[in-house]
């Protein structure tokens, strides 16, 4: 199962949750109504604790998720690894057709004309990387295959009534 | 039950203009969104376009229904402002001629000039396309129209909020917050719940606007003048600063019109208290901010944003869903609400935002990004906010409007069937779009990927339904409007209190 498959059952959960609360603070207007201040009063309270944990939350998961950003560091970038440069263009990627497994690959990707985005497709499909391609600049991408097999480069920034035609398949294991 | 609501204040001017806001607005949405279903039919393989004119319908569907969406809320908003403030008519009307001025503008640029930049129209691409130069001309001096009204309609905003409650400290109820006493004993004057959307929107408004007519301008010159060079990096957080928070702002705009219509179908009041005012605050300076989360992506863009991107887009749920949302959750909490449709609709809005709102914070982890951006996953959170939030904001907003003059009443079976096509219809087409966004499917594909096609077939149904229920509520609120009370019609004053 894929990580974005994952994150949409994790999208599910939560937006059932939040469906369910709503429904049931509808079906309470069928119950006698209770004074306004009453509801206030035992609604601060409700609230205070939503506001707390949902801001120790949001704390967490941004704590827990620096060390998963994909931006390349410094120390990172002097380590082995095979430079490969990717030129997107309309409508193609100029880059090599095979790669080696297990082994760490610095995608140099730029454009030529307009912006682009380089999206890797494992064999089974899944986006498992992508970085933009932008003329002028160049972004770094570090890539470790572990899979063998055909993968596809797909541009995934909007480039002209080409863009859906511009990818590119490689091979990553032995020629 | 004697309900005294701004709701039910007849100023002619003020009803005028949302009435040409709204009217042309909600117009552009049901055109945009048949447009809509014929991009999705297309990529379903059931009438399919060529890539020329499906992008070219792709830019005119989506610029418009931003803008269309935007009108709305400013309608909406500068209605219950001129209840407060003082708002000059003139102003609106400049500022809507010169945003139907511009919409026609992108409409001729698509449909004959088959400009297909999209509405992002991201550097240098509206000069690299194979539509002829003066679409691209004529489609930024359209943007730049738009712009223009914008900017007239925040400043008018933002300067008679300031105006009327005595600077920017006291239009953000700063000595009600942290100097209770002295202002109580002072006898000062808090701003009521919608002046606090009224002053976000037009302070985060201008700032928007005015990044906007900087880049359309240096568009603008490098079209006359091609060696005139753009940094594509400088472009792109331009347009995302701007265009984020144009689209970002509608929503707030419409929080206003819950702040009035949802007391009003409750019975219950709704004031503003320190907690609303510190969420508008800490809205109105992350709101500046979250469009960081659209440049994840581009590795070269300085880390620090990438880092206050992510932080800045979590805390953002913190007002929404500890003010507004909570408030309004309050509000109905055993109140006795009449479900008529217009509590429905605004009702279904909530939860629209709530659920594109997690779809959203889904997106903006970092390390999620990777594997959603730019896929099918992003349309499926915005449209789960613009359909699913803010359009049904404006229809329960309209709904609730005529329900409170009219002497007819919608009947269960109406409601029920109206419901179940609005959000049956709704659910099957968003469904569409994420589930094929989990399958890492690319937005803005004219021709997608497996399992792309299928799923289009799915979200196309849907949104037929989807657009039933639109059109048979579109009849009930005729049916309702033309039955305003014998009171009302004589005399243009509605009945304070006719509702219970």
């Amino acid at each position: 199962m894929s990580v974005a498959v994952k994150l949409l059952i994790l999208f599910l959960i939560l937006a059932a949750v939040a469906i369910g609360i709503f429904l049931v603070v509808a079906v309470s207007t069928r119950r006698p109504p209770q004074d306004q201040h009453e509801v206030a009063r035992r609604g601060y309270t409700i609230r205070g604790w939503w506001f707390t944990s949902l801001l120790a939350f949001f704390v967490a998961m941004f704590a827990t998720s620096i060390p998963f950003f994909p931006y390349l560091a410094g120390a990172t970038a002097l380590q082995p690894a095979l430079k490969v440069p990717v030129i997107a263009m309309q409508y193609a990627f100029i880059m090599p057709t095979h790669f080696p497994v297990n082994k760490a690959i610095i995608f140099e990707v730029t454009s030529r004309d307009v912006n682009h985005g380089f999206g890797i497709y494992n064999p089974q499909g899944h986006l498992v990387a992508q970085v933009q391609a932008m003329p002028d600049y160049t972004n770094y991408l570090r890539v470790i295959f572990h899979q063998p097999g055909i993968y596809t480069a797909r541009c995934l920034e909007y480039c002209g009534p080409g863009h859906a035609l511009m990818e590119k398949t490689f091979v990553v294991g032995a020629k | 039950m004697m309900v005294d609501s701004e709701l039910l204040k007849t100023d002619a001017v003020g009803c005028r203009v949302m009435r040409w806001y709204m009217g042309t607005g909600l117009s552009l949405v049901g055109f945009m969104m048949l447009v809509g279903l014929l991009l999705r039919a297309s990529q379903a393989h059931w009438m399919p376009l060529s890539a020329d004119t499906f992008y070219a319908l792709l830019t005119l569907h989506g610029a418009m229904v931003i803008v269309a969406l935007n009108m709305c809320g400013m309608g909406g908003l500068w209605f219950l402002m001129r209840q407060q403030i003082s708002l000059r008519p003139s102003v609106a009307v400049v500022a809507y001629v010169l945003t139907v001025m511009g919409a026609a503008g992108v409409v001729i640029a698509t449909l004959i000039g088959q400009f297909a930049a999209l509405y992002t129209f991201l550097a240098p691409l509206p000069f690299h396309g194979n539509w002829p130069h003066w679409s691209t001309g004529v489609f930024l001096i359209s943007m730049a129209l738009i712009t223009m009204g914008w900017i007239g309609w925040c400043m008018q905003m933002l300067g008679g909020v300031l105006r009327a409650y005595g600077g920017l400290r006291p239009a953000m109820g700063w000595d009600f917050v942290w100097h209770r006493q002295s202002f109580d004993a002072a006898g000062g004057r808090v701003p009521p719940p919608q002046a606090f959307p009224a002053l976000m929107v037009g302070f985060d408004g201008l700032l928007a606007g005015t990044s906007g007519m900087l880049l359309g301008i240096a568009l603008l010159v490098h079209w006359v003048d091609p060696r005139v060079l753009i940094s594509p990096l400088w472009a792109k957080n331009l347009t995302y600063f701007f265009a984020h928070t144009y689209a970002n702002l509608i929503i707030y705009m419409l929080a206003a019109l819950i702040y009035v219509g949802l007391p009003y179908a409750t019975g219950r009041k709704y004031h503003t208290s320190a907690v609303l005012a510190i969420g508008w605050w800490c809205s109105m300076a992350l709101t500046l901010t979250n469009y960081f989360h659209h440049l994840y992506m581009d590795f070269v863009q300085p880390g620090a944003f990438q880092y206050l991107g992510e932080l800045s887009s979590y805390l953002s749920a913190l007002p929404v869903t500890a003010v507004t949302i909570f408030s309004a959750l309050m509000l109905v909490w055993r109140s006795g609400m009449k479900w008529t449709l217009g509590a429905v609709f605004m009702y279904a809005g909530l939860m629209g935002w709530v659920v594109g709102g997690i779809g959203a914070e889904i997106d903006a982890s970092v390390p999620f990004n990777v594997h959603l951006h730019n896929t099918l996953w992003v349309p499926a959170h915005f449209h789960t906010y613009l359909v699913g939030g803010c359009l049904l904001f404006v229809v329960g907003w309209l709904f609730l409007y005529v329900e409170a003059r009219s002497d007819r009443r919608t009947g269960a079976a109406m409601r029920w069937l109206v419901g179940l096509l609005t959000f049956g219809g709704m659910s099957v087409f968003l469904a569409g779009f994420y589930w094929a966004g989990a399958y890492g499917v690319p937005r803005r594909y004219a021709v997608e990927p497996p399992p792309g096609p299928h799923l289009a077939k799915i979200a196309s149904i849907g949104a037929v339904v989807m657009l039933l229920g639109f059109f048979v509520a579109l009849f009930e609120w005729l049916r309702l409007r033309f039955g305003y009370t014998a009171r009302y019609r004589a005399t243009m004053i509605p009945e304070v209190g006719a509702h219970d």
